[in-house]
């Protein structure tokens, strides 16, 4: 099959595993399908082309049919705009992460004791994770109304995987801080995403919602069995707001109800002052959110036994006895129980596996540091709630607790793409040595990139894929120190010429990178381009700014074969932009230098025609010199150049030449008529007596200026 | 290499649910390209009797061509539009048009089509005198007794070079004369397909022939090219690299994409990657044992000959390869066969070849 080796791996493929996906290609062709063509376009979207059999049967029928197909590894959670406010949004932070990262560099290199790891660096990492959290969307805190209905104990947020996963990997990987109350972290995150298990499974959070849409009807509301049931999930997994919302809603507290129930609701409100205190080993709580905080575990460990004597107190009360409903003193017993670390009733009460764990660290193991510990819990929780479906989150999850890199590295790009991966890197290398390594060993198989920068091509190309986000790409790829100017390159090379925004934002990055040759490249395209569809100036001017001077060159000899062929005044005019566009800087062809100075001449003929200066002549005569003194000045242009001169040969007033002028002039048309008898000679499109009027007309000037000299 | 981290403590907690490992562990030597999201759909509709198609280096312009000798050009009206349709339909040829290939855009916009009488024409879109934009017909290489398989172009720093594989195993090289016109082309160099210059095999009856250039390009790269052919002819057959000796003017072998018993191998297919970075190039060759991955080394070693490493096999398609394709950094390829699918392969992280998505054509 594929491959002589299983690489180094330990745990062989099975051949299930191997087993591709395979899609669905929809082109909408009746069969019979004669054979297909690919081609890749921009980054990683790939264009397949499905050729139909003809049939003889019918006439207008469809041929075949082009197909995009874009690799770009998203899902269906977020919509095309929202990713790409995502991708445009996380550019300057990992930017200004990058920045941050080669100013450490440089003066970890000055005193070699500093390393990025040490110091500050986390600190950096976690604003830069704070930073691209907050574009992936809002938590529920920050959307309360403001008139609170009290039957309203859920709030009804969107939360997406994306943001829960990396919430997850800041967790656990940035907030160097909450290294310390890690477990508490988690019940923070339950609280916000435990609605996204619900797809697959119950939750706690659906039973929530479920209970929600029966509460407005509910009459006597502590009769209900379900009330007591859903108090109690929630309480498992510490939703204390929503359980003590959920106890004040009890029928004893109502004003009418209130003399003859006392005990009941002495009962209810002990129970919820006692949830309302339940110690935290956390640092703060958001506002709204109930429990007590303790910072040093030794405070954290005396208030929890208290608290744990103060329930304990409340179970043996005789208070129980006095209470007349029977849900009422069931239910609270069970919450009690709950708080008590009753390990049936937490198991029973949550549904997934995550909502267990939490449970755990609240009730049981409420002292638990260390991901060793974490993931042996996680272990057991799985065992006793197996998952129906995987999903990504809880992969990404135990990869992070098994503490293998890894497993998280690929679970997050498996689970949530190249976007997720790249940025996600900058985080996980930020404290951890092992990562850092992992991520950034040169490997063979890899043509030599390390991991980190595998990912970032990856991502560079998705982005390349897309017309809107192709322009940040280069952000991405000038991270990568191997490869990424390489792709680079061809990303740019690969973006069209014919129009002119685009091109100039092309040449901009070009400039922006020092990427000179492939400015030229496109430069030289576009000048093609341009000069195939009849804009002959801008052909030039692009030409010129590539410095193509074998095209140029060849651009100037077509203007010779074009100006030789006829020298009518149109002709010239139509070239004489051209030729004033091509230039006359030294590096440029010589047959430039020609064409100026025809242009030039021709120029002066022009004022003669017109006012008849003999200052306009002696210029005239000047530039046909240098013409015929130039040995870059083709032989075909000799007579036609003398042909157009005879005007100036037979000058009225006096002639303009001298001897040794008229002399240069007859042996070129000498050496013309020599060359004339050679076969290859190209004939100039002139009078048959054109030859012996020139010559006529040098041999009167030789003999006026040689009187005039003596 | 990367081996799968063992747990730190084997015999810590508890194990984990069946399954669960395993999928980290498979994850945990995962490719890169997962998930495929597939979207996009519909760009383009063909006309009937449409037998190939080819699109420009940006994507932006589609050529096909049909069994009634119809070139068409496919445009879409902006460069962020997806969406293309037929602007142009010029009848090219009385037979049929077998391939189109787009001349590279530093030499304007225009098509190579191989007919089906064996013979090649290049069509130019072009802006001449005071006449407006049209397709015309720039050069045509006949040829009596022979046809033209294949032809792709290759770009040195200034010049055009295109090479045709013909139906009697011949390759000949052809170099543009000035790169503004494209009429104008020298044959540079014509020879087999075989190491060994000397003998000629003159009998040879070639079925078809691919031809992928080294797609690299800058000032200092030479000319090279890989070429295999399917043809009755053991010797003409597998891939050879083909390289330009500047110094002496001439096109030398200096690599054989097949092991010594597979070197008769009809070849169908051979695509050469790009390189953005790597110390050495990669080709795939398919024949009819699969679709081989070589490394080929950079340098020549004291023979001339570029070290050659056959690093896998890869069975996917069956019976014969039609297409292969390389995307742009080089690590993907895309492959379609006679089993109608479209295939995507990559290496994983332990430098593994493995076939990673497929795609079903369906109505």
């Amino acid at each position: 099959m594929s491959g002589e080796n299983q690489g180094g791996a330990i745990v062989p493929y099975s051949e299930e595993a191997k087993k591709p996906v395979v899609y669905p290609l929809r082109h909408g062709l009746k069969p019979p399908i004669s054979r297909l063509g690919i081609s890749w376009s921009r980054g990683n979207s790939l264009r397949v082309t499905v050729f139909r059999q003809p049939s003889e049967d019918s006439e207008n029928e469809v041929g075949g049919k082009a197909v995009e197909v874009r690799l770009d590894g998203r899902d269906g959670e977020i919509s095309d705009a929202q990713w790409r406010r995502i991708a445009y949004g996380s550019v300057s932070p990992f930017a200004l992460l990058q920045s941050r990262k080669n100013s450490f560099a440089s003066l970890s290199k000055i005193s070699s004791t500093t390393s990025p790891f040490d110091a500050e660096w986390w600190e950096y990492v976690l604003e830069y994770s704070k930073d691209i959290s907050s574009l992936l969307g809002n938590q529920t805190s920050t959307t309360q109304s403001l008139i609170e209905d009290p039957k309203e104990v859920l709030k009804d947020p969107e939360p997406s995987n994306l943001k829960a996963a990396w919430e997850l990997m800041e967790s656990f990987y940035a907030d160097k801080l909450s290294q310390a109350w890690l477990p508490e972290r988690l019940v923070d995150w339950l609280a916000d995403y435990d609605s996204l298990f619900s797809s697959t499974q119950e939750t706690v959070h659906s039973k929530l919602v479920d209970f929600q849409k029966d509460l407005v009807s509910l009459q006597v509301i502590e009769d209900e069995p379900k009330y007591w049931e859903v108090m109690s999930s929630a309480l498992a997994v510490g939703w204390l707001d929503i359980v003590v919302k959920l106890l004040r809603l009890h029928g004893s507290y109502q004003l009418d109800q209130l003399g003859n129930r006392e005990t009941e609701n002495g009962l209810v409100e002990a129970v919820a002052v006692l949830i309302s205190k339940m110690p935290r080993m956390r640092p703060e709580l958001e506002a709204g959110k109930l429990g007590e905080c303790f910072k040093a575990k030794p405070d954290f460990m005396k208030a929890w036994e208290k608290w744990r004597a103060q329930i304990a107190k409340l179970e043996c009360s005789t208070f129980w006895i006095q209470c007349a409903h029977r849900q009422t003193q069931e239910g609270l017993r069970n919450m009690l129980q709950i708080m008590l670390g009753n390990t049936n009733n937490l198991c029973t009460l949550t549904c997934h596996w995550m909502e267990l764990y939490i449970a755990h660290f609240l009730y049981i193991r409420p002292f638990t540091v260390g991901l060793e510990s974490m993931y042996g819990l996680a272990q057991k929780c799985i065992q006793l709630k197996p998952m129906a479906a995987s999903h990504r989150l809880m992969g990404l999850l135990i990869g992070i607790l098994g503490e293998n890199i890894e497993v998280v590295l690929a679970e997050c790009s498996k689970g949530f793409g190249p976007w997720m991966v790249t940025h996600a890197i900058e985080v996980l290398t930020a404290g951890s040595h092992q990562a850092d390594t992992l991520l950034h060993e040169e490997r063979d198989n890899l043509g030599g990139i390390s991991m980190e920068e595998l990912h970032r091509l990856v991502y560079a190309q998705v982005l390349s894929s897309h017309p809107l986000t192709w322009q940040i790409a280069p952000i991405y790829l000038t991270s990568c120190i191997k490869q990424g100017m390489g792709l680079l390159e061809m990303l740019l090379y690969k973006q069209p010429v014919d129009h002119n925004q685009l091109l100039l934002k092309n040449l901009e990055i070009c400039r922006l990178y020092e990427l000179d040759s492939v400015s030229s490249n496109i430069m030289k395209i576009a000048g093609m381009y341009n000069w195939k569809h009849g804009k002959k100036g801008s052909g030039v001017y692009w030409l010129q700014q590539a410095r193509d001077e074998a095209r140029l060159n060849r651009i100037a000899q077509q203007m010779f074969d074009s100006v030789g062929r006829s020298i009518s005044d149109e002709n010239f005019r139509q070239w004489e932009g051209l030729i004033q566009l091509l230039g006359s800087e030294p590096k440029t062809a010589g047959g430039l230098e020609f064409l100026h100075n025809y242009r030039d001449f021709k120029k002066s003929l022009l004022q003669i025609r017109d006012g008849k200066t003999t200052d306009a002549a002696r210029q005239a005569v000047e530039s046909l010199i240098s013409l015929m003194k130039n040995p870059c000045t083709p032989q075909r242009f000799w007579l036609p150049l003398l042909h157009d001169s005879l005007k100036l040969l037979n000058w009225e007033e006096r002639p303009l030449l001298n001897v040794l002028q008229t002399n240069l002039l007859l042996n070129k048309l000498q050496e013309l008529s020599i060359a004339r008898l050679r076969p290859d000679f190209i004939e100039a499109d002139l009078p048959p007596h054109a030859l012996s009027s020139v010559r006529l007309a040098l041999a009167t000037n030789l003999g006026r200026t040689t009187l005039e000299e003596q | 290499m990367i081996r799968f981290c063992p747990p730190l403590n084997p015999n810590r907690g508890y194990e984990l649910a069946k399954g669960t490992i395993a999928a980290a562990r498979r994850s945990a030597e995962m490719v890169w390209l997962s998930p495929i999201a597939v979207s996009g759909g519909n760009i383009a509709t063909l006309d009937k009797g449409t037998t190939c198609s080819s699109w420009n280096y940006c994507g932006q312009r589609l050529a096909t061509g049909s069994t009634d000798g119809t070139l068409s050009i496919f445009d879409s009206p902006d460069p962020s539009s997806s969406s293309f349709t037929c602007n142009l339909k010029t009848k090219v040829h009385a037979g049929a048009i077998l391939k189109v290939v787009w001349v590279p855009p530093e030499f304007g916009d225009a098509v190579a089509c191989i007919c089906s009488d064996g013979s090649l024409l290049l069509w130019e879109e072009i802006v001449e005198d005071a006449q407006p934009l049209q397709w015309k017909l720039c050069k045509s290489f006949e040829s009596t007794s022979t046809q033209v398989l294949d032809v792709q172009f290759g770009v040195s720093s200034t010049s055009l070079k295109l090479v045709a594989a013909y139906s009697d195993g011949h390759v000949k090289v052809y170099e543009l004369l000035d790169p503004l016109i494209l009429k104008n082309w020298q044959l540079q160099a014509e020879f087999q397909n075989a190491i060994d210059s000397v003998t000629m095999f003159r009998k040879a009856s070639c079925i078809s022939a691919s031809i992928s250039w080294n797609p690299q390009k800058g000032e200092n790269q030479g000319s090279s090219f890989v070429l295999g052919f399917n043809s009755d002819t053991p010797q003409l057959n597998s891939s050879k690299v083909w390289e330009f000796d500047e110094a002496h003017n001439r096109w030398l072998p200096v690599a054989e994409l097949a092991l010594p018993e597979d070197r008769s191998d009809e070849v169908y297919a051979v695509a050469w990657a790009l390189n953005i970075g790597r110390p050495y190039e990669v080709i795939a060759v398919a024949t009819q044992k699969g679709i081989a991955i070589w490394h080929v080394g950079a340098n020549p070693e004291l023979d001339g000959r570029l070290s050659v490493e056959k690093v896998a096999l890869l069975s996917g398609h069956g019976g014969e390869v039609w297409q292969m394709e390389w995307d742009m950094s080089g690590t993907t390829l895309a492959t379609t066969g006679s089993d109608g699918m479209v295939r995507l392969w990559q290496s994983n992280l332990n430098g593994v070849w493995d076939e990673q998505a497929a795609f079903q054509p369906t109505a």
